[in-house]
């Protein structure tokens, strides 16, 4: 192991700062595409297809000839994704309104709190336990020196996601209070309220792999719930996993919980007043909050790096340690891509939900918090800690 | 006891995912293929709208086997008509024991597309098409006649996406 100086130890930070923001912008934009794609199939219909007009455009280009010829085009996927370029170019060359009677400052910090506190969670967040690769040795400066799996896998790094996660909700409050307007303002103390009430529920569902495990980091909480409990654990990481799932919709404001946003009763909530990239900050932090969650869901109920959810690999493993040695290192060891496609999933499984569950009325969505899922989360905390007991 | 463990338990919210997921999964293994077509809504400018047989469109008149009109000149489609649109005018031709019309004037502006027109008709005669892109700049070219690039005798030059499988 050779010594890294502090310069170098800076540059590798950066350097997977660096990829950790490229995979969030890739995933994101493409969530965003995927959303009307699916949500189109999941209807029964086809998503976004063309840009604008009748064949114009890039798609229009792609595919003019394919219809002259009476077939479908086979790019049908993907004709809808040069939208998203118009989609960016819009937000960025939107005009940025600012209402005469908002409170400046503060309507511009809310939605730069909002994004930073959602980004700034994925520096805990450990992709591939130990060494994501090495640098080869002909690399200058930085040849030979291993890149962890995650920037910064400090010792309480679930306690760190949890208190960025709360600063997100200050965003979006003072989003809804600075526009000094009422419907963004009804918006953000709705969203104040459902953030306080699924913030119990949801913290206490993270108390279960925090009891198995043992452990506060993420990288160790991941192995230990993938590798490290016997089969019966299944049970409280099922139960874990579903609750911690229905309170990251909420946390996340979407469908089935998207209080704040309401669009028949309050316009559309927090960012009403908003315009511009202001509001592509909101929209952006959205998404990036849902991978946060896909990210925490996928490592610490489905396994992380691991192939298989639920600690179900730990018992695997064993049986396959007769397999080809190739097979063994793809099946038993972690790997970054089982994690990123857990993340994929996960936020199909959001498009899922969001098209098939209608919005909760405000009183029902209060009496699932407080009445189901917090008796629930405190039974699955007795079987962790019963698990916990028998390990 | 059931109603605590029905709402525990997500059952209703499981068979619902269900549903949509069994929707994407079609469309999704699907969505290129024009002939096996799981979405129920189409691409409609480049693909043409299928109709149903029933539906109303534009007034027609139907031809006989010799090319000419099958249609009488007795009056009565002039006559149920609600609003008024048809003006019929009948002649003579050699060779044809029934009279033909000289003039079949169509007001297609003032149309309600109800069909009684062809409910009236005796003779079968008349049927409405499944033209439904039927817009125009002008107010002339909503008068139909027998002559003309839009006439009664055949479809429309517009509305070239709609079909039906009823001729």
């Amino acid at each position: 192991m050779p010594t890294i100086s502090l310069t170098q130890s800076l540059v590798i930070s950066l350097i997977q700062c660096v990829l950790v923001v490229v995979f969030i912008f890739v995933v994101v934009p493409l969530t965003v595409f995927a959303e009307r794609k699916v949500l189109g199939y999941l209807q029964q219909r086809l998503g976004s297809t063309r840009i604008a007009g009748h064949l114009g455009g890039l798609t229009g280009l792609l595919n003019r000839g394919m219809w002259k010829l009476g077939k479908v085009p086979v790019l049908s996927y993907w004709r809808g994704l040069p939208g998203l370029v118009g989609d960016v170019m819009k937000m960025l060359l939107k005009e940025d309104i600012l209402p005469t009677k908002a409170d400046k400052f503060v309507f511009w910090i809310a939605p730069a709190l909002s994004f930073v506190a959602s980004v700034v969670v994925f520096a805990t967040i450990c992709f591939v336990p130990g060494t994501f690769f090495t640098f080869p040795t002909w690399v200058p400066f930085l040849g030979g020196l291993p890149v962890s799996g995650g920037i910064a896998d400090v010792n309480v790094g679930l306690l760190w996601i949890l208190g960025m996660a709360t600063v997100g909700v200050y965003g979006i409050v003072l989003a809804g209070w600075a526009s000094n307007s009422k419907y963004p303002l009804l918006g953000g103390l709705r969203s104040a309220a459902q953030m306080v009430s699924y913030e119990v529920p949801l913290t206490l569902s993270l108390l279960a792999p925090v009891l198995i495990s043992g452990s506060l980091k993420f990288s160790e909480m991941s192995q230990a719930m993938a590798v490290g409990v016997p089969l019966w654990a299944i049970i409280p990481q099922v139960i874990g996993f579903l609750i911690y799932l229905t309170c990251g919709f909420a946390e996340t404001n979407r469908v089935p919980f998207d209080m704040p946003e309401a669009e028949n009763e309050l316009v559309a909530g927090f960012h009403t007043e908003y315009s511009g990239m202001k509001f592509g900050f909101f929209y952006l932090a959205e998404y990036v909050n849902m991978t946060v969650v896909s990210a925490m869901a996928a490592g610490f109920f489905l396994g992380g790096s691991w192939l298989l959810p639920f600690g179900l690999q730990g018992v695997v493993n064993p049986y396959l340690a007769s397999l080809p040695s190739w097979l063994v290192t793809l099946l038993c060891e972690p790997h970054a891509a089982f994690f990123a496609i857990k993340i994929v999933f996960l936020l199909f499984v959001f498009i899922w939900v969001r098209g098939t569950i209608p919005r909760y009325r405000y009183d029902q969505i209060m009496a699932v918090a407080w009445k189901y899922l917090i008796p629930l989360t405190l039974v699955n905390l007795v079987l962790a800690a019963a698990v916990r007991l028998a390990m | 006891m059931k109603k605590f463990l029905k709402t525990l338990i997500p059952f209703d919210i499981a068979k619902g995912l269900s549903i949509t997921g069994t929707y994407f999964a079609k469309v999704f293994l699907t969505a290129n293929r024009a002939k096996v077509k799981q979405h129920v809504v189409s691409e409609y400018p480049e693909v043409p709208a299928p109709l149903e047989p029933r539906f109303r469109g534009r007034v027609q008149l139907i031809l006989d086997e010799a090319g000419d009109p099958k249609c009488v000149c007795c009056n009565a489609c002039a006559k149920a008509c609600p609003t008024g649109v048809i003006t019929i005018e009948g002649g003579k031709k050699e060779g044809r024991k029934t009279r033909i019309p000289t003039r079949w004037d169509y007001e297609m502006e003032r149309c309600v597309f109800c069909g009684f027109c062809v409910e009236a008709c005796s003779f079968d005669a008349i049927k409405l098409n499944s033209q439904f892109e039927l817009a125009a700049y002008d107010r002339e070219d909503f008068s139909l006649g027998l002559t003309g690039a839009h006439n009664v005798l055949e479809p429309s030059p517009v509305g070239k996406f709609s079909y039906s499988d009823e001729a």
